[in-house]
């Protein structure tokens, strides 16, 4: 007997219609949550059989093999072909949070030129990664920290995004993803074993002090470290985890805190939260004239000679040199905006030039070759003017130094280059001169010496040099004349 | 008495691609009773296979009906109660014989082990029953066939070349059971090539070809009354022919003078005239045709022939 | 149920012993075997690759397995006409072919689990920094020990008994090897994705059949292998279409109509989670409900139109 097609097809439209709604809007934007490949990127760079592979049950396979070898190509030096490697690689899986991790490293760090300077144009992209990444593997700190460690570390500035991303990865306490795993309803093994690599380590939780302390904002980095050493306290009175590891990192904390508490007594920080205004008798009273000058000679075709005078003796101090296009786009005195948006891309435009070195000071003076020669893709040059900016911010000076400075630059001073606009809530020292492409090029005038090409602050005497013997620590008077031999 | 199988202007039409319909069973109009064993006969290509199909329900018909165990073709019901040996039987290879009457005793939900023992035993083959069907000769797998038409006691029994590549040993076993089966009851509908065992075994037959009965009835009827033979002495050969007709078979055997001729109406006049032509009456023996003879005649008169 | 089930079982006995598919199986089981000589690679990136690698195997031989399964089951019941005596007994259609439908998932369901198993003790083998020859001969006896008592047992027990001890006793062994070398939480990762491949294959073979209600083997083959090409690309595809600018609202509205008839394979492709363990998906255990759900409802759709065409079929 045949079946009854006519009744059953109601019964088969509202089984599609299910089926149709459960994919749609039930699997479908869970899978594209957690399981999806990212296809917002050239697929082209895939081969065809890689691509039928990866599409085809093996992605993660041609994904780990691809890593692989894009490993090999930084051993070799071949950055041009990492870059594509690396977001096929997170396109195909981007839950292989190594890739992301150590992307974002080599490309923020690894692209260097001669002189190991990076391509700071691609510090945008590397974190445009980690902040994609961060996104798609929310259930672990790690790149939120990767994130936030670039912004601290070699950005070197604009530290309030440095403190949004450790704040974002300390959220990621053992204990709390514990009781959250626990509450979804694991065991205890697995919710231990998940909360312990994915919850962020004790040392890693601890940078958001100094974060918050290179931000301007002392108080919070004295209140973290209170938090953190009661924390510390209390698991070894209660005897979480190993004791030796305990103690080590309760010391380290005390250690910290004790150390921020000597610094704001003794850099008349409590003197201003009690909204006192005279510092004498603290050691950010006087400030200190740094004397920042500097001359920039162009001693060959595109290599440069930097010196000047900075008058801090110890050892320690580091000025920021950028050259760049006097037009490059998102450029801020003293750094770039260097956060532009949370699209991946890897093209940088081969016509701007920016480049960012430190010079060093010794015996007073600083002095320094910068040559630009010998990487023609870094520093293309092809624009007619350029600036050239100092720059020098005490909050990342050591803590001998920032002793005298004091947290916010109140203990420095320079007559010509004091700067408390460019950079809110702390002064710094900012000067700008302006370069042209025929003086880089010895080009024009400039052309087998005809004019000299040298550009210098006003208040550079190239005789001033005070000399000394040595280097010399000093806490807190930053001994602007030499020891008597 | 109820009809066991019925149809009635029985169609099936087959489209080819061309949009050309080929009807491979036409107006069938057949009945076999409840009881009787009933001989479906035909050369190849007649349309055998595909009336039993749908009598099986396994193809539907184009047009008319049919009706097995007064049910309408293909009927759950009906397949309770009707059991089909196929001509050529195949069965899952990696099965033993006892697992494949297992398997099938399970499509009727029949769960015995024993019967299924038994009924190989029935047909012999309480021996080899837990070799695997892969090594039994054609005669044994036609013998499990046997013995899984019986699983469900039917009351029908559908057998497709019953006899098809067996020794003559195996010919007359098979025979046996089905006559042992119309003694229990049963009707048995055996489609076969073998004319001279339908008309050893069967009650009724239909012969049919290009899709149409050209012969249906009891064997009896059908085979009995088609000639006589007339035995005369003292009667010429010559002259015997001379009143017989042209149709007429005249024979010497020893003194008598025989004719062998159709059966019809003139008989008596032909004895007249053989005894008013000076010879006495022998014998006078009406003669069977046999089935085969039935079968030639009747498919050549259709159209038919060697296929 | 019980005519369906007894299909069923004669299905999967006869699919197990089709050479073909054992000539398949065997060449996945092997692929898993070698696999873990592929390391030259640093250990971090072994275990993706690797478990990548062997993943995409089971998930590819199962794929093939179903198709060649199933294309050729109607077709060949009918050449054989085994179909004939079955279709005689009180047997619905329908009851034909959702038995030899499950028993095409049985087989399935079995070469899978051993695939599975394979990868399992092969793991665990490589994860074992002690003795490893000492786990596979220990493995290698249990396994036979486990044959010998599972024959011993086949004439005086059921056949389900009997499987039913296979699998508990390969569980079992299973549970002692991943207890023994730590990997107890990594079996259970792989056992779920295999079950979604198992699921998958599901949905792959309901394809099969009711293609092959139709459709020559041939045809049935490219088709089926088609659509399960297509349902497995198709999140991604519509993903880039999606997010495509230059192509039109006509365009975008096809291929969402498409993505919600094709079914959909690239679904059930879950093993991301077993290659990168560190992540957790909350929600996980529902989201494969989902999936079991989504599977069960389209498995429907295919097995109810074939019974609707099968019904109708001259065989």
């Amino acid at each position: 007997m045949k079946v009854n097609a006519a009744k059953l097809i109601p019964f088969l439209i509202l089984l599609f219609v299910g089926q149709a709604w459960m994919q749609r809007s039930v699997i479908y934007p869970f899978w594209g949550k957690h399981y999806a490949p990212r296809t917002d990127s050239d697929l082209s760079s895939l081969s065809p059989d890689q691509m039928l592979f990866a599409l085809a049950g093996f992605r993660e396979m041609i994904a780990g093999l691809l890593w692989v070898r894009a490993d090999a190509y930084f051993d070799e030096g071949n950055y041009d072909a990492i870059l594509p490697m690396v977001r096929i690689v997170t396109m195909l899986d981007p839950k292989q949070l190594d890739v992301y991790a150590t992307g974002m490293w080599h490309i923020a760090y690894n692209f260097t030129d001669e002189s190991h300077r990076s391509d700071r144009r691609y510090i945008s992209p590397a974190l445009a990664l980690g902040k994609e990444g961060a996104s798609l593997n929310d259930y672990t700190y790690e790149l939120w920290f990767e994130t936030g460690w670039i912004w601290y570390h070699k950005i070197d500035d604009n530290y309030g995004q440095a403190v949004y991303y450790f704040e974002k990865a300390n959220t990621y306490d053992y204990d709390t993803i514990y009781a959250d795993l626990k509450a979804a309803g694991l065991s205890d093994a697995e919710a231990d074993w998940r909360a312990q690599i994915n919850g962020i380590p004790e040392a890693r939780k601890n940078l958001l002090a100094p974060a918050h302390l290179r931000n301007g904002d002392v108080i919070a980095a004295r209140d973290l470290y209170w938090s953190l050493l009661q924390r510390a306290e209390e698991k070894i009175k209660t005897k979480q985890g190993d004791l030796f590891v305990g103690s080590n990192n309760r010391d380290t904390i005390e250690g910290n805190f004790d150390n921020i508490l000597v610094r704001m007594a003794q850099r008349g920080e409590f003197a201003r939260l009690r909204g006192e205004t005279d510092m004498t008798g603290y050691d950010v009273h006087p400030p200190f004239d740094v004397g920042f000058s500097v001359s920039v000679s162009v001693i060959d075709y595109k290599v440069l000679l930097v010196e000047g005078t900075w008058g801090v003796l110890p050892v320690g101090t580091r000025i920021r040199f950028i050259l760049r296009d006097e037009d490059y786009q998102g450029a801020v005195p003293g750094g770039m905006v260097w956060d532009k948006g949370d699209e991946v891309s890897f093209t940088v435009n081969p016509n701007e030039t920016f480049l960012q070195d430190q010079l060093f000071v010794r015996n007073q003076r600083f002095s320094r070759r910068v040559d630009l020669s010998r990487d023609v893709t870094m520093y293309p040059l092809t624009k007619q003017n350029y600036v050239m900016e100092f720059y020098y911010n005490p909050r990342s000076a050591p803590a001998h130094i920032q002793d005298k400075f004091g947290f916010n630059g109140e203990g420095m001073t320079d007559a010509n280059f004091l700067n408390s606009e460019i950079r809110e809530g702390q002064r710094v020292v900012f000067a700008q001169l302006k370069i042209t492409k025929d003086m880089l090029l010895r080009t024009g005038d400039y052309r087998r010496g005809r004019k000299q090409a040298v550009v210098t602050t006003p208040n550079y005497d190239p005789t001033s040099y005070t000399g000394g013997s040595g280097e010399v620590i000093q806490v807190p008077g930053l001994r602007s004349d030499p020891p008597s031999p | 008495m109820s009809l066991a199988i019925e149809t009635k202007k029985l169609t099936k039409t087959y489209r080819s691609r061309g949009g050309k319909g080929v009807d491979v069973v036409k107006d069938l109009d057949l009945q076999v009773e409840r009881g009787e064993i009933f001989g479906f006969l035909g050369p190849n290509g007649a349309g055998k296979t595909t009336t039993i199909k749908i009598l099986l329900g396994i193809i539907h018909e184009t047009s008319g009906e049919a009706f097995v165990l007064e049910k309408e073709a293909g009927d759950i019901e009906a397949h309770k109660r009707l059991s089909y040996l196929p001509e050529r039987p195949y069965y899952y290879e990696h099965m033993t014989g006892l697992e494949v009457m297992r398997f099938y005793a399970s499509l009727f939900k029949i769960n015995d082990d024993a019967l299924c023992k038994s009924l190989l035993e029935r047909v012999n083959l309480a021996n080899d029953m837990n070799r695997p069907i892969s090594e039994y000769s054609k005669g044994m797998q036609q013998r499990v066939g046997l013995a899984q038409s019986l699983l469900n006691d039917p009351e029908l029994l559908f057998l497709d070349e019953p006899t098809g590549g067996l020794d003559p040993m195996a010919h007359k076993e098979v025979r046996d059971l089905i006559l042992n089966f119309r003694d229990e009851g049963r009707t048995v509908f055996i489609s076969s090539h073998e004319l001279s065992e339908i008309e050893l075994i069967c009650d009724r037959v239909a012969i049919i070809n290009k899709g149409i009965v050209i012969k249906q009835g009891h064997l009896n009827e059908l085979l009995t009354g088609a000639r006589i033979e007339l035995v005369f002495r003292g009667l010429a050969p010559d002259k015997a022919k001379e009143i017989a007709g042209p149709d007429a078979v005249v024979s010497q055997s020893g003194n008598s003078t025989v004719i062998d001729m159709a059966a019809g109406n003139n008989t008596d006049a032909i004895i007249d005239k053989a005894r008013a032509g000076g010879g006495s009456v022998v014998s006078v023996i009406p003669r069977r045709l046999r089935l085969e003879d039935l079968f030639v005649e009747s498919v050549r008169e259709h159209g038919g022939g060697l296929a | 149920m019980s005519i369906i089930l007894s299909i069923a079982r004669t299905t999967i006995g006869e699919a197990v012993r089709r050479r073909i598919l054992l000539v398949i199986l065997l060449i996945g089981i092997l692929f898993l075997v070698i696999a873990p000589s592929l390391n030259m690679l640093t250990p971090r990136q072994e275990t993706t690759v690797l478990k990548g690698l062997t993943l995409g195997v089971i998930q590819i031989t199962s794929a093939v397995i179903a198709l060649v399964l199933t294309v050729y089951m109607l077709p060949n019941e009918v050449e054989r006409r085994t179909i004939y005596t079955i279709l005689s007994k009180p047997v619905q259609r329908w009851q034909f072919l959702i038995g030899k439908y499950l028993g095409a998932v049985g087989a399935l369901g079995l070469m899978i689990a051993m695939m599975t198993f394979t990868l399992l003790f092969v793991y665990a083998v490589m994860q074992s920094e002690d003795k490893p020859a000492g786990a596979i001969a220990l493995f290698i006896v249990i396994l036979i020990s486990l044959v010998s008592l599972t024959n011993k047992l086949k004439e005086r027990a059921s056949g389900q008994v009997v499987i039913a001890l296979m699998a508990g006793g390969l569980m079992a062994t299973l549970y002692w090897i991943g207890m023994a070398t730590g990997q107890l939480e990594t079996f259970s990762d792989f056992g779920k994705t295999a079950a979604m491949f198992f699921i998958q294959m599901c949905l792959l073979a309901a394809v099969g059949v009711f293609f092959s209600t139709f459709a020559s083997p041939v045809v049935n083959f490219f088709l089926s292998g088609g659509v399960y090409m297509i349902g497995s690309l198709f999140n991604t595809l519509f993903d880039a279409v999606a997010e495509n600018a230059d192509m039109s609202p006509f365009a975008k509205g096809a291929v969402q109509l498409l993505q919600s008839i094709i079914p959909n394979f690239q679904n059930f492709s879950v093993q991301n989670t077993t290659v990168n363990p560190n992540q957790f998906i909350r929600g996980e255990f529902y989201h494969y409900m989902n999936l079991a759900g989504y599977g069960v409802l389209y498995i429907a759709i295919l097995l109810i139109l074939g019974i609707i065409i099968f019904d109708r079929k001259e065989v």
